[in-house]
């Protein structure tokens, strides 16, 4: 466990060094990624502006499903996104021996070598935005605090088990550069209050791809509107990573490099 | 000591035919046709615990997929593959950390930092101990003498540079058995020369190496046991000296005539190459007649300002065996 804790911070410097090679670069993206998470809620904004409104849910409440959305999927590109786009052009490049050649799960190098630090300014933004909303919402119980951080890493869990499947999938589909685009649109549906949403979609959103842990179940956790049958979706989150990994290390097996 | 041990391995994959034009991709995106590929096809050997094998094959030959399998990057589809006593693919995660493997045409470097930071990150994988790391680095860096190069970023080095970093990445965890797929492509000669010279030097020291190479002048310098595959299947297992004397005992000689010669033949020997009309190559089979008979009669039937008697070379050797 300790070999495998000094590995990944080994990793996590020659990731930022390698981030730090092109300065202006790193910090271009993550300003841009800042200032495009900021501006993100002016549609919600606009909605609430103009007299329209989300049934049940203030402006400042969606802006906080919003904002704990973009905070979770900062920490999942910087955590585990790389696992896809890795995976996909090593398997297209014919490449992914010099990840087998690695005496650790192939799954483990690459998390670790590649952390994504383009997902700090998405994590900055959505920080930002979530402590801005909380203060308009509101006194935060601390309860509802450990909760929503139960749930977040719920939701960061299925981010992890999306990016898995979607790179397992790779290895037989190879250079489907639009699955991710699937993948992503399923996402959406945790960025808005899921009542919105026709009752099928709520289920699967909540049990069979747990998306709404991604942004609306949290965040409803910090405002004190979820019931216990909530944490039933937590399940879910970790059954999906389960599959994950094992589609992924099963889908290993079928790589068959190009020509050298 | 046999230390790779390798029988009726076999690697089959699918590809599809895809036509070329409008109408045939158009026809192709709703009806593929299946092409089965056997990319390795039933080959067998075994190679000895401290030796040079070199595996020789032309382009889309089985040697890449053949050291792939070996290395536990690929399942073979059928056939076994025990490199001391571990089956590469399935006991990838143990195995791999006995072994080293430098692809030449795949970078295990990280491009835009220093190859010195890239090791590092191979340290802690391998949970290569402080002491031995220093050691071990000052060695390599010493041998390939590249002691400023491995703090410059590996995108800026040259191909040589690159390629002597590519080592020094496999071989900090001193692996038993390194597998280069092909090591000196591209490499100018001063950078091929002091690779072999340490791969020499490494398997002095007890190294096992196997490569697959199109550089024929590797395997001359380098390997003793010398495979050969071609469209899949094993055409070539023995050493070097069996390789050369497999086509018979027969000499080059190459002739700068005084005056054209016309003739297909001279003196019994095979004009085997025209560079032009007065530079000409000729095989003579020393089972036939010995060199002394020959030089007697090649100077009674032709004029000539220079001459010089040569083994047959390795490509025509190869050459042969490919297309036989």
């Amino acid at each position: 466990m300790m070999s495998h804790v000094k590995i990944y911070l080994t990793c996590l410097r020659t990731s930022f060094s390698q981030a730090a090679a092109y300065r202006a670069d790193f910090l271009m993206s993550n300003l841009i990624t800042l200032l495009s998470n900021i501006l993100f809620p002016l549609a919600t904004i606009l909605i609430y502006t103009n007299g329209a409104e989300f049934t049940g849910w203030s402006m400042w409440e969606v802006l906080l499903i919003q904002s704990v959305f973009s905070m979770s999927s900062g920490v999942a590109t910087m955590v585990c996104s790389s696992i896809l786009w890795v995976t996909m052009d090593h398997v297209r490049q014919g490449s992914f021996e010099t990840v087998l050649l690695k005496p650790i799960s192939p799954l483990f190098f690459i998390l670790s070598a590649h952390f994504d630090t383009s997902g700090i300014g998405l994590f900055a933004g959505g920080l930002t935005l979530t402590i801005i909303s909380s203060v308009h919402v509101g006194v935060v119980a601390f309860g509802n605090v450990v909760q929503f951080l139960i749930l977040f890493l719920a939701g960061l869990i299925v981010l992890c088990g999306l990016d898995l499947v979607m790179a397992a999938i790779s290895f037989r589909w190879v250079g489907n550069s639009r699955i991710p685009e699937i993948f992503d649109s399923m996402k959406e549906f945790g960025k808005y209050p899921l009542v919105i949403f026709p009752k099928g979609v709520r289920i699967v959103a909540s049990f069979v791809i747990p998306v709404a842990m991604v942004g609306f179940f949290p965040a409803s956790a910090l405002l004190g509107k979820i019931g216990a049958w909530t944490f039933l979706s937590v399940i879910p989150c970790v059954l999906f990573l389960i599959f994950g990994v094992w589609i992924y290390n099963r889908m290993i097996k079928l790589y068959e490099g190009v020509g050298g | 000591m046999v230390i790779i041990k390798v029988v009726n391995l076999v690697k089959s994959y699918t590809t599809y035919k895809r036509g070329s034009g409008f109408k045939e991709t158009v026809k192709s995106f709703f009806r593929r046709t299946p092409v089965p590929v056997r990319a390795v096809d039933d080959i067998s050997f075994e190679i000895e615990k401290g030796s040079i094998c070199g595996i020789l094959g032309p382009n889309g030959a089985g040697k890449s997929t053949t050291i792939k399998m070996l290395c536990g990057a690929l399942y073979p589809t059928s056939g076994s593959v025990k490199v001391m006593d571990y089956s590469p693919a399935r006991d990838r995660a143990k195995y791999v950390r006995k072994i080293g493997a430098v692809f030449g045409q795949k970078s295990q470097l990280i491009w835009d930092i220093p190859p010195i930071d890239s090791f590092a990150m191979n340290k802690a994988i391998y949970g290569i101990s402080n002491e031995d790391y220093e050691q071990r680095l000052k060695e390599m860096v010493r041998m390939f003498d590249v002691e400023e190069v491995i703090h410059k970023p590996t995108r800026v080095l040259s191909l040589g540079e690159r390629m002597k970093c590519e080592f020094i990445m496999a071989m900090l965890h001193k692996p038993e058995i390194v597998f280069l797929d092909e090591p000196t492509i591209g490499l100018d000669v001063i950078a091929k020369t002091k690779i072999r010279e340490v791969i020499n030097e490494m398997n002095r020291q007890g190294t096992t190496f196997i490569l697959t190479t199109h550089d024929l002048e590797d395997v001359e310098q380098l390997a003793e046991h010398v495979i050969i595959i071609n469209h899949g299947k094993k055409v070539f297992d023995d050493n070097l000296s069996k390789l050369k004397s497999t086509l018979g005992n027969k000499k080059i000689v190459n002739l700068m005539l005084a005056k054209p010669y016309e003739g297909d033949s001279i003196a019994g020997a095979l004009v085997i190459r025209r560079n032009n009309e007065l530079d000409i190559s000729l095989e003579v089979d020393l089972e036939k007649q010995n060199i002394t008979d020959f030089m007697k009669t090649l100077t009674n039937h032709v004029d000539f300002k220079d001459i010089s008697v040569k083994e047959l070379p390795m490509d025509m050797i190869i050459t042969r065996i490919y297309n036989e």
